[in-house]
């Protein structure tokens, strides 16, 4: 399997360590246990198209998110975390 | 003295008659040529018996020409490079060659276990399913080990394989696998357009069918053609053409798996080359020409020695001038069947009989018939007498009813062809069903794959070539190339009828997996059974499942399954394909990855003074570390450990901990970027001063600890556990760039920047000040527990000082930049000599800190709680941060969960073990009443006793209780005292002193 | 008093040894040659600073630094892409070393002295395509990986930096590979099992090549 990475280019995916579903979004502070819970713990088993977290740890050390085709193993799309370099995020 | 080569035709062929190869077969001499097989030189030799089967110990000769053989496997070397199971046809022969016949005791020619024959019924499908179901305990005492010994193909050597692998990654644009005529055609298109192109061919001469089928392309011999291509190719620079390399699987991403034999045609590889290379390709495009497999007709006695693949006999005959028969039966259901004839008969071979399934045969083959004098027999051969020593007589069942009987030495066989779907069909693709010839044929390939010429069931020459031409032209416009592929090879394409033909009934076994022994008949019984499904057939009879994958089988197989059930062919349909399509060595898999090279190795900066100190490492992780100094005179590793924690508790040592960790955390949210991965708070750390952090998973597990100082406002230097090191730094960059990436913080592993070194005991500040410029003020007042800031060496050198301890005593820990990192090890030697500076390893660093109670990997075992290490006070309640929400939850916060506590036998002179189960005194040692177990253990040389760590569940209320550990692996039961874990210094008065 | 000395040590001090390696009796494929005591900065632009630090690299180096997987060559530094908004200084001589660049830097980025973190290794011949294709998953063709190519990658499951620099005297191509100091044995002797087969030549020098 081969990703491209937006910095890096096509890449083998020895170079890469996936990590999980990149749907869940870390509960802000103070939330509930349920939401945390859900946040650690619920993910739904996809035949088909995901999206994905992996690490170009053995790259460029950025967080990409990766679109994956489950059945297929088709990658659609790779876009970068959002803290991927130095972009101002947020406010 | 070599036998001669008897059956060798004077000239033709391509074997260089000049270059003769002296080879062993048995023990038996006999010579070849330069440009044999294996196969070839036996063939040459008159050699018609090279194995026996795998079940019932029959006699087998040679059945095909190339990688699909099922039969005539071998044992291919001696001695530590014994290879088992070597196909002999694709063996190439040199100069003293051995092999050695298989599965047969104690020779070939007499085989005892060939008496399996008269017990064939037992050994029906299923046989191991049926047979040894009960009692189920014999199975591993009795049934397997005799069923291993009688059952076994070849024997492995036994010791290490000297030889070595690699791995390479090749890289283009079109990859060609197949060098026959549509692959050569491919090759020509993508390699004009100005393609970047490999081309794998899994013989050793290039050609593919063209060496021994010969025809006329652009007007040309076919061989003139080959070579002028040949010329083309080599003179295009980004064209690479590797022979013995097969092509065995297709991955994701354009990613293909190919081997390449670098020096299996060589005695021994040369010295520095390697035996095999495993090829990784990343190809855009992919053009399989990797032809057809010929496929066998089920008859009875369809194995006897002599019986051979009819387009193989004439491979044998025209490219390597080899008689496999004097007198030769042809067997056909198609029309490709009879260019054996015709090469037989080119050769001066005499033809017995043409047996032909199809109701008319053409009249150039009919005018054959009467120029070459043998008759043309419509029907099928019904049985074979013969055995060990070849094909005496052949039966025939005439069209009508007749019978006829054909006296031969040899059968030449021809059930179709069946195009090579194993590359397209890697992707869990099936192949589809073609009336027209017969046979499966690719169905769609995987992203940017495409089958042509016989691989997709276009036999013709003139289609391979058209196809392959066109498919590397386009495969070159898709990948950015112009398009100057120029005109196409132009050849006819030859006639092709069949008559599909799968099984003759007849007396006898007639066998359908020859590598697996599997018959018709076994076949009938698994559809009578109800295995009906092809996959259900091919577990429960084995059909396809030996080293050849049923190259030649598996079609053939669910034909009849197909004809028994009522069903059609694509109904039956086929098993899924996966690689690799041939063996691959696991040897090429590892590559350079075995023995000392199994993995990366990290070596400390003062790992070389470490070995002239006599070290003795320790494997953790990928690091070496000295896990203890042994002197002169000591006897055992216990008597050194014990040396070197009481000298640093009495005196001072050192320890090299770069191992641990290291990464600089930049930024202007720097401090509240730690705040949220750890449970504790260190925006609030003072520049120049370290504390200790622990951070949790997000599930409320501890996740690792370390030692984090505060450099600038805008600067710390965080530290990790030596075995979490690369995972740590994941993880905050997780932090960084996904949860938490409004925070201004930068991320640098700077582990191997620095040079770190734990000086400890209460001579260590007489130490420094040899070692530091005495302008800096070491004292409790100047440089206070937890202190960490840069500091001058004496010499001018900077390094960064932290007063931290591991070892519960009066220490620190020094960095240099790592390439003084030896010069360290060796300045602590020579300004710690006044006071008897001792180097100590990983063994006495860990007593220490049991000692002191301090947790490591065994604590943090990924099932921990901060409370349970004794650390909740640590967990801020001021703010957020990962893991906090989960770590309240109900079962994370229970009261009697298992918390660290320390251990001491009662009997004072036992050993303790970690690993022991915690049991109530009094009780039954068994899961109901197990309360934890032993984490760390050591003897500690200042308390003069075994002593431990433990997870004892609600530990910290039982100080005082005597309770019984019970380690069934090792057989100990004894009590232990459950205790403070902090064993020395509880107050901590040394290590601030 | 003891007389201290602090000398440097190469992490490949032991393993490397100069002279011939692998087949004889050919002309040697492969020279590997170690550069010894460099420095190297890894600057990593803050938060919404990359231009800000492009700038202030431009002001010292001449150049602003790459923006891509390039490495840039200028007369006293290479500065080498190392992922996104960020990038290594190696130099030799103290001109560009931590402390120098630290003030002129570190109002719009992140340093951090790799100096001693890392081997370099210039790897260059015939065959250094070829010894290379075994540990390296990139595509290194002329035409993929141009001089002044440069690559975060791994070998052998390490990370490592490639990149090309100039063409040696005689036209052949020349890689420069800067790997973990602590991996450097291991991965030196992967490298001489990689290239023994084309012949080596193996030497060490203060200069860059």
């Amino acid at each position: 399997m081969r990703i491209v990475c937006p910095f890096c280019g096509e890449r083998e995916l020895g170079e890469f360590t996936y990590l999980g579903d990149a749907k869940p979004v870390r509960p802000v502070a103070g939330a509930s246990e349920d939401e945390v819970f859900d946040y650690v713990y619920l993910r739904d088993n996809v035949a088909g198209a995901t999206s994905e977290y992996w690490y170009h740890g053995g790259g460029c050390r950025a967080w990409l998110k990766v679109s994956r085709n489950t059945l297929t193993h088709e990658i659609s799309a790779v876009e970068p975390a959002a803290g991927a370099g130095a972009a101002k995020v947020g406010a | 003295m070599a036998s001669a080569q008897t059956h060798r035709l004077s000239n033709g062929g391509l074997v260089d008659r000049s270059a003769p190869l002296n080879f062993r077969f048995d023990g038996k001499a006999f010579s070849g040529f330069q440009g044999d097989t294996l196969a070839s030189a036996l063939i040459a030799n008159g050699v018609k018996l090279v194995g026996r089967s795998f079940k019932y110990h029959r006699p087998r000769g040679i059945l095909t020409s190339g990688s699909e053989e099922p039969n005539a496997l071998v044992e291919l070397r001696t001695g530590a490079r014994r290879e088992p199971n070597t196909k002999a046809t694709t063996a190439e022969l040199y100069d003293g060659l051995e092999a050695a016949s298989q599965n047969r005791w104690p020779s070939l020619r007499h085989d005892v276990m060939s008496v399996n024959q008269l017990f064939a019924p037992i050994f029906v499908a299923g046989f191991y399913y049926k047979t040894f179901m009960w009692p189920a305990k014999f199975w591993e005492a009795i049934y397997e080990p005799a069923i291993r010994r009688a059952a076994g193909l070849g024997r492995a050597a036994g010791v290490a394989d000297p030889d070595h692998y690699d791995k390479a990654w090749a890289h283009c644009d079109v990859l060609i696998a197949g060098s026959g005529p549509a692959g050569l055609a491919a090759a020509l298109a993508a390699g004009r357009s100005g393609a970047r192109v490999i081309l794998c061919e899994e013989d050793f001469t290039l050609g593919g069918r063209l060496l021994s089928d010969g025809g006329t392309i652009d007007g040309l011999p076919a061989a003139a053609w080959l070579s002028k291509t040949l010329d083309e190719l080599a003179a295009m620079p980004d064209v690479r053409i590797t022979t013995r390399t097969t092509l065995f699987g297709v991955y994701d991403g354009g990613t293909y798996g190919a081997i390449e034999r670098v020096s299996d045609h060589l005695p021994s590889p040369p010295e520095h080359q390697v035996r095999q290379r495993l090829w990784r390709i990343v190809a855009k495009r992919c053009v399989v020409a990797a032809g057809a497999i010929e496929r066998p007709i089920v008859f009875a006695g369809n194995d006897t020695p002599g019986v051979m693949m009819a387009s193989a006999m004439r491979t044998y005959v025209a490219r390597y001038a080899a008689t496999p028969a004097k007198r030769i039966a042809l067997f056909t259901n198609n029309e490709d069947g009879w260019r054996t004839v015709e090469t037989a008969l080119g050769a001066g071979l005499q033809i017995a009989a043409v047996i032909d399934a199809r109701p008319e045969v053409s009249p150039a083959h009919r005018s054959l018939a009467s120029k070459g004098g043998f008759p043309v027999l419509h029907g099928s051969v019904s049985g074979v007498d013969g055995g060990k020593d070849g094909v005496r007589k052949i039966a025939v069942s005439l069209t009508g009813g007749s019978r006829a009987e054909v006296e031969a030495d040899g059968l030449a066989v021809s059930g179709g062809w069946n195009p090579a779907v194993g590359l397209t069909s890697f992707h869990r693709g099936r192949p589809k069903w073609s009336d027209d010839i017969s046979a499966f044929v690719p169905d769609g390939a995987p992203p940017g794959m495409v089958a042509v010429g016989a691989a997709n069931g276009d036999f013709g020459l003139g289609a391979c070539l058209s196809q392959g031409f066109a498919a590397g032209a386009t495969a070159a416009h898709d990948t950015g190339h112009n398009d100057k592929a120029g005109i196409a090879p132009v050849a006819d394409d030859e006639a092709f009828s069949l008559a599909p033909l799968w099984h003759v009934a007849g007396k006898g076994k007639a066998f359908v997996d020859y590598q697996h022994d599997v018959t018709a008949s076994d076949i009938e019984l698994a559809q009578r059974e109800g295995f009906e499904s092809v996959e259900h057939l091919k577990r429960y009879t084995t059909l396809g499942m030996a080293t050849d994958q049923g190259k030649t089988s598996n079609v053939a197989g669910l034909a009849i399954m197909a004809a028994v059930s009522g069903r059609s062919i694509p109904e039956t349909g086929t098993t899924i394909y996966r690689p690799p399509y041939v063996p691959v060595a696991i040897g090429a898999f590892a590559g350079h990855h075995r023995d000392e090279t199994f993995h990366a190795t990290r070596l400390t900066p003062s790992h070389h003074w470490a070995v002239e100190q006599g070290a003795i490492f320790v494997d953790t992780g990928l690091w070496k570390r000295a896990q203890w100094y042994p002197r002169a005179g000591e006897k055992d590793w216990l008597e050194s450990v014990t040396r070197e924690v009481k000298a640093v508790r009495s005196g001072v040592g050192f320890c090299d901990v770069s191992t641990l960790g290291k990464i600089d955390v930049h930024g202007p949210d720097a401090g509240a970027f730690l705040d949220r991965v750890y449970i504790n708070t260190f925006s609030s750390l003072a520049v120049d001063k370290a504390r200790y952090g622990l951070m949790l998973r997000e599930d409320g597990i501890v996740y690792d600890d370390g030692t984090t100082s505060r450099l600038a406002e805008d600067h710390y230097f965080l530290t990790t556990t030596t075995a979490k090191a690369g995972l740590v730094m994941q993880h905050l960059e997780f932090c960084r760039q996904v949860l938490f990436p409004e925070l201004d913080v930068q991320l640098t592993s700077v582990s191997d920047q620095w040079a770190q070194f734990s000086i400890a005991g209460p001579k260590t500040r007489d130490l420094l000040r040899e070692i530091v410029d005495p302008a800096e003020d070491l004292s409790n007042e100047g440089f206070p527990f937890m202190g960490a800031r840069e500091v001058a060496l004496r010499g001018g050198l900077k390094a960064r000082l932290f007063r931290i301890s591991f070892s519960g005593e009066m220490a620190f820990e020094i960095s240099v930049p790592a390439r003084f990192g030896d010069a360290m090890a060796r300045n602590l030697m020579l300004a710690g000599a006044p006071f008897g500076v001792t180097p100590y390893g990983t063994e006495a660093l860990g007593v220490m800190r049991v000692e002191k109670g301090h947790i490591a990997g065994p604590e943090l075992s990924g099932t921990t709680t901060a409370a349970d290490l004794g650390l909740g006070k640590m967990m801020s309640t001021k703010k957020d941060y990962i893991g906090r929400v989960m770590a309240g939850r109900e079962a994370l916060v229970a009261p009697d969960r298992q918390v660290v506590v320390g251990i001491k036998p009662v009997d004072k002179a036992r050993r303790l073990r970690s690993g022991a189960h915690i049991i109530p005194k009094g009780q039954t040692p068994g899961p109901g009443n197990d309360q934890g177990y032993v984490t760390s253990v050591c003897f500690s040389p200042t308390l003069d006793q075994w002593i431990g760590l433990a997870l004892v569940e609600r530990g910290r209320e039982r100080i005082g209780e005597i309770v019984h550990a019970h380690d069934p692996l090792r057989g100990e039961d004894y009590d232990v005292e459950l205790c403070n874990p902090v064993f020395y210094d509880p107050d901590g008065g040394r290590q601030r002193g | 008093m003891v007389d201290f000395s602090w000398t440097p040590r190469s992490p490949l001090e032991k393993a490397l040894v100069t002279g011939a390696h692998g087949a004889r009796g050919i002309e040697a494929g492969v020279s590997l040659t170690e550069i010894r005591n460099f420095d190297l900065v890894q600057v990593m632009a803050r938060r919404g600073k990359a231009a800000d630090m492009a700038k202030a690299a431009k002001a010292c180096f001449g150049v602003a630094p790459p923006d891509a997987p390039k490495a840039l060559q200028t007369p006293d530094a290479t500065l080498i892409w190392s992922g996104p908004d960020q990038f290594f200084v190696l130099s030799k001589g103290g001109k560009h070393a931590m402390d120098t660049l630290a003030p002129a830097l570190s109002g719009s980025a992140s340093l951090s002295d790799q100096s001693h973190a890392r081997a370099l290794i210039s790897v260059s011949g015939i065959q250094a395509r070829a010894m290379l294709a075994k540990l390296s998953s990139i595509d290194l063709h002329a035409a993929s990986f141009p001089i002044g190519a440069a690559a975060a990658t791994s070998m052998d499951h390490t990370s490592v930096t490639l990149w090309r620099g100039a063409d040696r005297e005689d036209g052949l191509p020349a890689f420069n590979l800067l790997m973990f100091a602590t991996f450097a044995e291991s991965l030196w002797h992967t490298m001489l099992d990689s290239a023994g087969e084309y012949g080596v030549t193996i030497s060490h020098s203060e200069d860059f090549a």
